[in-house]
């Protein structure tokens, strides 16, 4: 799918706390309809590239453009009201919500009455409420997690918080949707229902998604090109093909003998 | 058994919702609002009315404003005392300067002016949190308290320095001020805290209330879901100071009569904290609870040594009463850390099942 | 413009023309700081060990003293009563990690502060219930602390300084640095610190946890009550105190909550800064302003470095 329409273009982006250098002039793009996978050992910036992406940090140096639209700072907020959604790696749900109500959140955008008719809970707010309710109800049956939907999703085990997270995430219709390890911890069972999502997602919402994670016989699996970051650097770029073979990656992964 | 959704099926997303989906639920509010609106102003004493029920409704309805703050958007707040006096001193400036108006308009006018001062202290919430932020609203506590008391203005320049409530009718009928019956001044109260309660209740089962609750679980997804976190923050703040002030001012003009700058000092807001916490924080219906055990426990104490034919000096009695409260605050968090309102639903959850144990 | 002038100039022409008087608000504040400091200092013991957002450590500063005036008028004698007091505090540490620590640990922080807050009532009930409400006063020649005050004639007027009070200034000293000691240099210091970075990790190196609470609370306990010797020693011994005890907190503010040395800076910063504020801007206002300005400074400090002046960078991660 590569070669279509660039969504996201990332363009020498250089990131910095204090003193560490997090992200080197990195750059890479995503395109419309694809799955991208950012990989690279621990501590390689995988993660602060998407907090990059979506707004949470902002690099010292280099442009991030979206939908074509080079943008300086931008809230998280901002990126998500433009069609950027997100896991975490470390699971980000609501604790004390029920699995809908989480859900629900990832509605917030999309819901427009306002204070007075909240207070009222009528009419119109509350037709408003039961419409998004629905989308939500398909979202819930997509994700196989019904039997969960009124229970709070501080209770539920791993692997199903995982589920509601990705489920929150594609309430709010993303164009582009960012995974940091939606695979971690899970086990082998859980690892295939998760890629069955991830690909169904992609296939039949058009979803693009980037997606970090380290096993790599599901990166290879899943997506249609790589990025390899190491120490903050881009060591190699393309096609699961092209990356298996690169010698450095395959370096940054065994190590060289000195 | 008699406590069971059984054969209640849903067929609507509306009906699935409502915010009382079980039937025996919606029974059981209908008999509650039955007791507050008929059996207790027909059957209930002056004392019951005057001294147990208005104060509790009022301090309910100012812990629902805090619970708004900390349960739901999880901003601590040690101020809410100061918020329910500018609520009383807005109230009581309005109505002395216009007294032809009607002075339900006043009390809720009172609220939105409490509403805009709780905003400028909620300003501090975006960058600071927890703990700082609980410090940070002990400023608008003492501040707030001391212009109470220094501001002339404010009071008229009562050499008492203390704000009287003149009489105000509603329709023909005394609400306030010493003409006024116990029974009229309840239903004012009560109307007030039903309606208020209900709008609560929307605000929170819905959209804003989902907000609020992510930005108190984990605000950095929040924003990531779009929510932007200073309005959110300042919105919890704005309502719940709406509460406290409408509260404040009820005190006030329906319940006391007349105050003075320490009726709203910190110990008001502790207590109110206490009512949240023990009540179950992120619950309204907690709000009602807690302000129940925290107002009517000291009568209990009070009533008790006399009901027992013991003669205890009333400092005593004060000094018993700090004692049991501070127990029973650790007791229930110890017992119950999500408070009565957790209690409540776990009783609910057990009734569904009797007489099986699970 | 003229009120310009009052804010901004007349201030400090009233403070150069009057150094002595100067001076002196200086020494008050200093003092005051001094006992804000302790309280604050006891306060951090706690929170860096325990995670305990002690609400209940003005408290204990009032219990101590009462404990000991109380025993005191009831005949025990000074020494004795230092003793019972100091082992009071003991029962307290044990008690409280007994009743409240141990039930509720793995809560969230607020229920630990909610906790605390019980405990303020519950010692305030117990307190005035054993000894009665009303003010006492603090016993201080039987407890061999120095009594009236040293004048200087300097600057052209009279400085006086309480001798009270420098007996405070230079107790506080010894007892920070002799903490400070105990901390680096003996094994229950290092534990304690070990704690202070990982409940976790510490307990799996087979530390304690509640013995360490114990020793702390304990530690915050003999600190509470030498606060409490010292100001009870200038005004009343009564939970009118309370209020004072309050101040600590936008101290902790300024100095960070885990900060030893932020906490003695911030308590000097606030007693010095409301004594100046109320002397020389109060009056502009009508006076009084010593019972909000401390709050009102903290928070505008707040707003310019949320992690207080020492307190660690917080750093977001997701």
């Amino acid at each position: 799918m590569s070669g279509g329409e660039i969504l996201l273009d990332v363009e020498h982006v250089s990131l910095a706390f204090g003193g560490v250098r997090a992200i080197n002039d990195v750059s890479f793009n995503i395109a419309r309809g694809e799955i991208r996978a950012i990989i690279g050992p621990n501590g390689a910036g995988k993660t602060s590239m998407l907090n990059v992406i979506n707004g949470f940090y902002h690099p010292q140096h280099g442009r991030i453009s979206f939908h074509g639209k080079t943008r300086a700072r931008m809230k998280p907020y901002e990126a998500a009201s433009q069609g950027i959604a997100r896991t975490f790696q470390n699971v980000a749900l609501f604790k004390g919500m029920t699995t809908l109500d989480n859900i629900l959140t990832g509605r917030s955008l999309k819901m427009r009455r306002n204070l007075f008719w909240q207070m009222l809970r009528h009419g119109p707010a509350l037709a408003e409420e039961i419409e998004h309710r629905k989308f939500c109800e398909e979202i819930i049956d997509f994700l196989e997690i019904e039997h969960i939907r009124k229970a709070p999703v501080g209770t539920l085990p791993y692997g199903l918080q995982k589920r509601v997270e990705l489920g929150r995430a594609l309430a709010m219709e993303p164009t582009l949707l960012l995974l940091d390890e939606p695979m971690a911890g899970m086990n082998l069972e859980e690892k295939q229902d998760m890629s069955r999502f991830i690909v169904d997602v992609n296939q039949h919402f058009g979803t693009t998604i980037a997606l970090i994670e380290h096993d790599i016989g599901v990166v290879m699996d899943l997506s249609d090109r790589i990025v390899v970051l190491e120490y903050g650097h881009k060591i190699a770029d393309g096609t699961p093909d092209e990356v298996k073979s690169d010698q450095k990656v395959i370096d940054a992964y065994l190590g060289v003998a000195h | 058994m008699f406590y069971r959704e059984v054969g209640q099926f849903k067929t609507s997303y509306a009906a699935d919702q409502a915010i009382f989906p079980i039937r025996q639920d919606r029974i059981g509010l209908a008999l509650i609002l039955l007791v507050a609106f008929v059996a207790i102003p027909l059957l209930g004493g002056e004392f019951l009315i005057a001294s147990v029920m208005i104060p509790f409704l009022i301090l309910a309805l100012a812990a629902i404003g805090l619970n708004i703050l900390i349960g739901y958007t999880g901003l601590i707040s040690l101020g809410t005392a100061a918020f329910m006096g500018v609520g009383a001193y807005a109230c009581y400036k309005l109505s002395t300067l216009f007294p032809q108006v009607n002075i339900l308009v006043w009390i809720l006018t009172s609220g939105f002016i409490a509403c805009a001062v709780g905003v400028v202290f909620g300003l501090p919430s975006l960058r600071i949190k927890g703990f700082y932020l609980a410090i940070a609203t002990l400023a608008a506590q003492f501040f707030l308290q001391w212009c109470f008391g220094r501001v002339g203005w404010l009071y008229n320049y009562n050499p008492s320095g203390a704000i009287e409530v003149p009489g105000h009718s509603l329709f023909g009928v005394a609400v306030t001020g010493p003409s006024a019956t116990p029974v009229t001044r309840y239903y004012v109260v009560l109307c007030i805290v039903v309606a208020m309660t209900w709008i609560a209740s929307n605000l929170v089962h819905g959209r804003i209330g989902r907000n609020w609750m992510a930005v108190r679980d984990m605000d950095i997804a929040a924003q990531l879901m779009g929510i932007r976190l200073l309005p959110a923050k300042l919105l919890a703040f704005a309502v719940s100071s709406f509460y406290a002030g409408v509260a404040g001012a009820l005190m006030v003009f329906i319940w006391l009569g007349a105050a003075e700058p320490e009726a709203f000092n910190i110990n008001l807001s502790f207590l109110l904290l206490f009512m949240v916490i023990i009540g179950g924080l992120g619950s309204l219906l907690g709000s009602f609870f807690g302000a129940a055990l925290i107002h009517i426990l000291p009568i209990i104490v009070r009533a008790a040594p006399n009901a027992l034919g013991l003669s205890v000096g009333s400092a005593t009695v004060e000094h018993l009463t700090y004692v049991i409260t501070g127990a029973l605050i650790i007791f229930f968090l110890i017992v119950e850390p999500h408070g009565l309102a957790r209690l409540w639903q776990i009783g609910k959850q057990k009734l569904r099942a009797w007489p099986f144990p699970y | 413009m003229h009120i310009l002038y009052l804010i901004f100039v007349d201030p400090f022409v009233q403070m150069a023309g009057a150094p002595d008087l100067l001076v002196q608000t200086l020494w008050e504040g200093l003092v005051g700081g001094v006992l804000y400091a302790l309280i604050a200092l006891g306060f951090v013991l706690i929170f860096k060990a325990s995670g305990v957002f002690n609400f209940a450590q003005g408290i204990m500063m009032v219990f101590a003293a009462l404990t000991l005036v109380g025993l005191y008028e009831k005949g025990v004698p000074a020494w004795l009563a230092l003793i019972l007091a100091i082992g009071i505090m003991y029962l307290l540490a044990l008690a409280v990690e007994r009743v409240v620590l141990r039930p509720l640990v793995n809560q969230p922080d607020i229920m630990l502060f909610m906790a605390t807050f019980g405990l303020t009532y519950l010692l305030i009930g117990l307190g005035e219930f054993v000894f009665g409400g009303n003010p006492k006063e603090m016993p201080v020649a039987a407890l061999g602390l120095p009594k009236g005050s040293l004048d200087f004639k300097i600057l052209g007027g009279l400085v006086s300084l309480q001798k009270i009070d420098i007996a405070a200034a230079v107790i506080a000293s010894a007892m920070v640095a002799g903490l400070a000691l105990f901390f680096q240099h003996t094994r229950i210091g290092r534990a304690l610190r070990a704690v202070a970075d990982d409940h976790q990790a510490a307990l799996s190196v087979g530390i304690s946890l509640n013995q360490i609470w114990v020793i702390v609370w304990f530690t915050a306990g003999i600190v509470a009550l030498a606060t409490g010797i010292m100001w009870g020693a200038r005004s009343d011994v009564s939970f009118a105190l309370q209020v004072i005890s309050l101040k600590a907190l936008p101290v902790l503010i300024l100095g960070g909550f885990t900060s030893v040395p932020g906490a003695i800076v911030g308590g000097l910063i606030i007693g010095i800064g409301e004594k100046l504020g109320e002397f020389y801007w109060g009056p502009l206002v009508g006076g009084g302003i010593e019972s909000w300005l401390a709050y009102v400074l903290a928070l505008a400090f707040l707003l310019f470095k949320p992690e207080g002046l020492f307190g660690e960078k917080i750093i977001e991660r997701i």
